[in-house]
């Protein structure tokens, strides 16, 4: 490390191992969620495009849903718990009103980057619980069936809530690839190596 | 480390994923083996007694439908048919289809969900499962029931899922008699279970307190047993 004086700041452990985690896990339930989606397109049912088989886990229907229900457990605890602890210990580290009206009225440079960075991450958790509650109404429409009836909101246009809450549940895959990129971009720009190091080592 | 090295651990980490992807597929079934008897549980847990909110008949999909089928479609004279009731029943039953339409008609506006992802709402209508099994004086002891179907396809039930108010053995579907392609002249049909739970063509039953080697057509190749919804 040399002459730099300044000792590495690092998260909290619980932090950095919710972080570890929710990053390896939500590459497999993306992953085996796209492998389900091949067994029947979201658009374009049986005759639709279906997702390359790189870019899926599991080899088939069934693998797919071992791994999507094998890991949805995991997903639900981790995102569970460090939201409890975000919003228990770390609050203010949340995005918040305050970082959207930075974000259109600072006239500093570093200041909206970090702002921006703040909702960024703030708005990865809630699209994250957001897949969360779409998975659990998709898995158990009987039983959570207020929860699954919540996607009715586009029967007017035609569109029944079972193709509402398909389309909702998928549409958190291209949302969090933008939000992912978006991330890293502003994180590099905020932190740069000292950022990654205090989250990843 | 600088921003190339970076960089480079990024796309080599990332490369080694896809490929560790393929070889992942392998262990699909042992993920699903550590986590399904859990999963299960939680399922029965959540399952209840009670009836699950039904559509309104004016809300049925028949379009929506998909016809799904291992190996064909078999044809069953209605003359002819017979639902054999055995095992662990104090009553043995072989019912044809004249003494289940005199049984207590049922209909339950559902939406049927299949694991591959679409669904339809359908209006099943025929007797309760639990009305024919207590005509046969269910035995204490069962745990389990298992469905024979004319078309060799096979499952298995636990029984709190089978005595459930909303679980039918369908000889109508949207008000009309069955038609061949959904399982005329009996099936099984319930808004608690995936639609690979619910036999088509079933011509027999049987009381069971253990599970076999056998689970079902599709469970024995690794598919969820349970499969609730």
């Amino acid at each position: 490390m040399g002459h730099t004086s300044a000792r590495q700041p690092h998260h909290p452990l619980w932090t950095r191992a919710s972080h570890g985690l929710n990053l390896l896990v939500l590459i497999v339930m993306a992953a085996s969620g796209l492998q389900i989606y091949n067994a029947n397109p979201v658009f374009g049912g049986r005759g639709g495009a279906t997702v390359p088989e790189l870019l899926t886990l599991g080899g088939w229907l069934a693998g797919g849903r071992d791994w999507h229900f094998g890991f949805m457990g995991l997903y639900a605890l981790n995102l569970g718990l460090w939201l409890a602890l975000l919003i228990q210990r770390r609050r203010r580290r949340l995005g918040e009103l305050g970082d959207l009206t930075a974000l259109k009225t600072s006239a500093s440079a570093p200041r909206r980057r970090l702002s921006a960075h703040r909702l960024v991450y703030t708005l990865m958790l809630i699209v994250l619980a957001f897949s969360l509650i779409s998975g659990l109404a998709m898995y158990k429409p009987a039983q959570f069936w207020w929860l699954t009836s919540l996607f009715a909101f586009a029967e007017p246009l035609g569109v029944n809530s079972w193709q509402a809450l398909r389309v909702s549940h998928l549409a958190t895959i291209p949302a969090m690839v933008l939000l992912v990129v978006a991330h890293i971009v502003l994180s590099w720009r905020v932190g740069g190596l000292r950022l990654l190091r205090a989250m990843a080592l | 480390m600088n921003r190339r090295q970076l960089l480079g651990l990024g796309l080599g980490g990332s490369s080694s994923l896809l490929l560790g992807g393929c070889a992942l597929n392998g262990v699909s079934a042992a993920v699903g083996d550590a986590s399904q008897p859990l999963n299960e549980r939680l399922e029965a847990l959540l399952q209840g007694q009670g009836k699950v909110p039904e559509f309104r008949p004016d809300q049925v999909e028949p379009a929506a439908l998909l016809v799904n089928s291992f190996n064909g479609v078999p044809r069953l004279d209605p003359e002819r048919y017979r639902l054999q009731v055995k095992g662990l029943v104090g009553r043995p039953l072989s019912l044809d289809l004249g003494t289940l339409a005199a049984l207590p008609q049922h209909t339950c506006v559902m939406r049927h969900v299949c694991v591959e992802g679409w669904a339809a709402v359908v209006a099943w209508s025929g007797v309760r499962l639990a009305d024919v099994l207590r005509l046969a004086q269910l035995s204490p002891l069962g745990g389990y029931l298992l469905i024979d179907s004319a078309d060799s396809y096979f499952e298995s039930w636990d029984l709190a899922s089978a005595l459930h108010p909303q679980t039918l053995l369908a000889t109508h579907m949207n008000g009309a008699p069955l038609p061949a392609a959904n399982g005329a002249p009996v099936r099984l049909t319930a808004p608690i279970k995936l639609g690979y739970k619910q036999s088509k063509w079933v011509t027999g039953l049987r009381v069971t307190a253990q599970l076999g080697e056998r689970r079902g057509t599709w469970e024995d190749q690794g598919y969820e047993w349970f499969a609730g919804l």
